[in-house]
């Protein structure tokens, strides 16, 4: 029995004992197909609808205005949030030194807010900036709503990215002399940027999809002339209305073709901040 | 070191704004609720299923219940597929193959819930429909499209929990000669238990707190009698009346007073995620 | 799906020696075992000495078949416990792992009780009943001196455990499934020199009941618990021989520098 020819081979573990495994791979298979079924209907509803005119035109139905408002509506409130979020990040991760009770506080009090439902976001910008404050229903309405939206979200992300460098680094520095400001500066933001940039795109996808905070703060309606105190309806919120309570004939397709121009946006931000982050890290 | 001194005012005010901001967002909702209590007590609104604000009826109890079905709908048929999912990509998957189905998930991820409300509306309301013969628009289908909304996110989350069980765990176990199954059920789940429950708390809260992909399917009546038939949560009733009860009319404090019990339900779920964080620690 | 079992009760072989024929292993591209061979009676104590990642690791590994966990492995040759090449496709791994017991060089004990921890095998390998479980428990864990240590305490977590006694635990855990060959891969890296005493003593126990091979950084170590070393370098099984042999009069050079500290 020894004398097998000894050839090289793979081991294969035996399949006894993988039942459930196999069964489970199976299952996950399924369920990857079934979330694909989401968006290949997508795209075949849309087909009719993506023509030069719909994308590009001004007449009728052409989704240029909304695009814009769409990356007004994205644009401005990353501009506004992040930086705050950021600053607001550092000085809870850098700065604060206790481990008390008051930062325990302070990280629910944060994670709360990041979970807040939408709606109940888009709800208190209506009692405040437009019943209080008469901003009309517009872009810079819907700035400021998803801004505060992504606020919380983007001090979470960026707190997990800072906590992720090791305490020592920071001590080999202040060793050398460096202030914290320093520190900060030249040897935790270079190190932590790949991965914030990854999670603000993440966080920047999620803001261009978001639909229910901004219907009644952007609004319905699309205005050729953009302007920031305009009518700032989005691509998220073109699709929701087109779809509940559209008409005309070629109203499901419009839906569609405008789902599948927001999935490209989406997948296109995802991507570029993929690549930014690489980039950062190489660098 | 004047630059550090700037830095740390910066930080400072920042932080300082923050924690301003959100306390006056807490405090609009408060008021606006607090004006509802006063007028309408708190218990009876919770506990009438009359809803007519125009009438000064303010039941929520269908919203209530609405809100809870159908979240429980989703995690119930979404659990399978995020347990399949995670072992997948967390135990059977390996190297370029694993990171690429992460990837995979995380676009899912940031599909947007309206193209999930897109996807409701037109495969699932109609499928209902025809099985059925009702409508098609109820918590059935809202509880289908929430369900795969909140698979990725769950998966991927459940996903790292299983990852990140030791491998001297897995090992150990190996080399007393338990199957790879019996490792799964008897090792590595229960390792992984304290991290799979936190992804669940956070499904949650994303499941009571979705609304657009929910209103889209739901129906919109403010009643709850059957799985089939068009009814409400409290975040679809927020949409829906909120273009109905504009600020300064009548009963638009109500909504503040069911935006209260969110916000108070997420603090509950952020409390519980931390109790388990600290549990995990110590 | 049939397969073959290495259990006595089969009645094809009662004598578990080692026999390991031309064994070769890639990760990948990169070798880390060329043609090695040997044998090691039915009882005796094996150590393995020679540089970090010459080999040793991987070869303890491949003596339960724990080297299937690296994706990218390929074998040639042959191993045999008994009658059986552990390299065949159709061994059942669990039978095998069971006949052959590891302990790790980080002590790994389970996130679960005391009792739970040693009743893990044997529960997962079909005992039902609760007598018996304590029985088995109870038996390994005087097996592993452990035992009065713990009396009492079997429903405490093991993580409450110092690490000396955590690596007795898992020693009592390998015993449960009542094993045949007991891999030891440097059990006492991590351990103070009183834990490390009591494996020891461990160890020279265990002498003719199991047949044991131990990796070990510890020349000392090997020199103290082991009839026989086989010194590894580069993959390569350098030279093997009887403990007192190897460390009095090696036969080769590389041996010879190594033992003595003159090595790279």
């Amino acid at each position: 029995m020894n004398e097998q020819p000894l050839n090289l081979k793979r081991l294969h573990p035996t399949r006894h004992g993988r039942t459930a495994h196999g069964l489970l791979a199976a299952l996950a298979i399924v369920a990857l197909l079934l979330l694909l079924s989401v968006l290949l209907p997508l795209v075949w509803e849309a087909l009719p609808a993506l023509t030069a005119p719909f994308l590009w035109g001004k007449g009728q139905g052409a989704i240029g205005p909304e695009v814009l408002n769409t990356l007004s509506l994205v644009g401005g409130s990353e501009l506004l949030s992040f930086p705050l979020a950021l600053l607001v990040g550092l000085y809870r991760v850098e700065w604060v030194k206790s481990q008390g009770p008051l930062l325990r506080v302070f990280d629910q009090f944060a994670t709360t807010m990041l979970s807040v439902p939408s709606i109940v976001i888009g709800l208190v910008v209506v009692d405040v900036a437009i019943a209080r404050w008469h901003w009309p229903v517009s872009t810079m309405t819907g700035i400021v709503a998803l801004a505060l939206m992504n606020w919380p979200l983007s001090v979470a992300y960026v707190v997990e990215a800072l906590q992720q460098i090791p305490g020592r680094y920071r001590e080999g520095s202040w060793a050398l002399g460096a202030s914290r400001w320093q520190t900060v500066r030249y040897l935790i933001l270079p190190l932590a940027w790949p991965q914030m940039v990854e999670q603000a795109g993440l966080a920047t996808a999620r803001l261009m999809g978001e639909t229910a905070v901004l219907i009644y703060t952007a609004g319905v309606n699309a205005a050729v002339h953009w302007s920031l105190w305009g009518p700032g309806e989005s691509l998220a919120v073109h699709l929701w209305l087109l779809r509940t309570e559209g008409v005309g004939q070629n109203a499901q397709a419009q839906a569609a073709a405008t789902g599948v121009v927001l999935l490209a946006f989406v997948v296109l931000v995802l991507w570029g901040s993929k690549r930014m982050a690489q980039w950062l890290k190489n660098a | 070191m004047r630059a550090d001194r700037w830095a740390q005012g910066i930080f400072q005010a920042a932080f300082g704004l923050f924690i301003a901001v959100w306390t006056v967002f807490l405090a609009v909702i408060a008021v606006g609720a607090w004006h509802f209590v006063v007028i309408n007590g708190w218990i009876t609104p919770l506990l009438s299923t009359h809803w007519s604000p125009l009438a000064g009826h303010y039941g929520m109890l269908a919203f209530i219940l609405g809100s809870i079905t159908v979240t429980a709908l989703a995690l119930i048929l979404a659990a399978p597929w995020v347990l399949a999912l995670a072992v997948a990509g967390g135990r059977i998957l390996r190297g370029t193959m694993q990171q690429t189905f992460i990837q995979l998930l995380t676009v899912f991820v940031a599909v947007p819930s309206v193209i999930y409300g897109w996807w409701g509306l037109t495969i699932i309301v109609p499928l209902v429909r025809r099985l059925s013969g009702t409508s098609g628009f109820g918590p059935l289908s809202a509880g289908v499209v929430l369900a795969l909304m909140i698979v990725p996110t769950f998966s991927i989350m459940a996903l790292h929990a299983v990852r990140q069980v030791p491998s001297a765990l897995v090992e150990g176990s190996l080399a007393l000669g338990a199957t790879d199954d019996q490792t799964l059920w008897h090792m590595v789940l229960p390792s992984a238990w304290p991290a799979l429950a936190q992804a669940f708390l956070v499904a949650v809260g994303r499941a009571l707190g979705e609304t657009i992909a929910v209103q889209m399917v739901i129906g919109g009546q403010s009643r709850l009698t059957s799985l089939l038939k068009p009814s409400a949560t409290l975040t679809s009733q927020l949409l829906t009346d909120l273009a109905l009860m504009p600020p300064k009319t009548p009963g638009h404090d109500a909504l503040d007073f069911m935006a209260i019990w969110l916000v108070l339900l997420m603090a509950v779920l952020v409390g519980l995620q931390y109790r388990m964080r600290r549990g995990l620690r110590g | 799906m049939v397969e073959k079992r290495l259990t006595k009760r089969e009645g094809v072989s009662t004598i578990l020696d080692i026999r390991v024929q031309e064994l070769e292993v890639w990760y990948g591209p990169a070798k880390a075992l060329e043609n090695v061979s040997l044998h090691l009676e039915q009882g005796a104590v094996l150590a393995l000495i020679g540089p970090s990642g010459c080999g040793k690791s991987t070869f303890l590994r491949v003596l339960n078949r724990m080297i299937d966990q690296v994706p990218t492995v390929r074998v040639k040759g042959s191993v045999h416990i008994g009658a059986f090449n552990v390299l065949d496709d159709d061994i059942d791994v669990t039978a095998l792992r069971r006949t052959v017991g590891m302990v790790f060089q980080q002590p790994n004990p389970f996130p679960m009780t005391i009792f739970d921890n040693v009743a893990y095998g044997p529960r997962l390998a079909g005992v039902r009943s609760a007598t018996k479980l304590r029985q088995i428990v109870e038996d390994s864990l005087k097996k592993s001196a452990l035992w009065d240590e713990v009396r009492g305490k079997l429903r405490r977590s093991a993580m409450t455990l110092s690490g000396g006694q955590q690596q007795r635990l898992c020693m009592a855990r390998a015993l449960a499934v009542h094993p045949h060959v007991l891999l030891l891969d440097e059990p006492t890296a991590s351990l103070d020199p009183v834990s490390t005493a009591k494996i020891e003593e461990l160890i020279v126990q265990f002498k003719g009941r199991y047949t044991m091979v131990i990796v070990t950084h510890n020349l000392q170590q090997a020199a103290r618990v082991s009839d026989l070393v086989a010194f590894f370098e580069q993959g390569h099984l350098v030279e093997m021989g009887p403990t007192h042999d190897i460390f009095t009069a090696p036969q080769e050079r590389r041996t010879e520098e190594f033992l003595t500290g003159r090595f790279e």
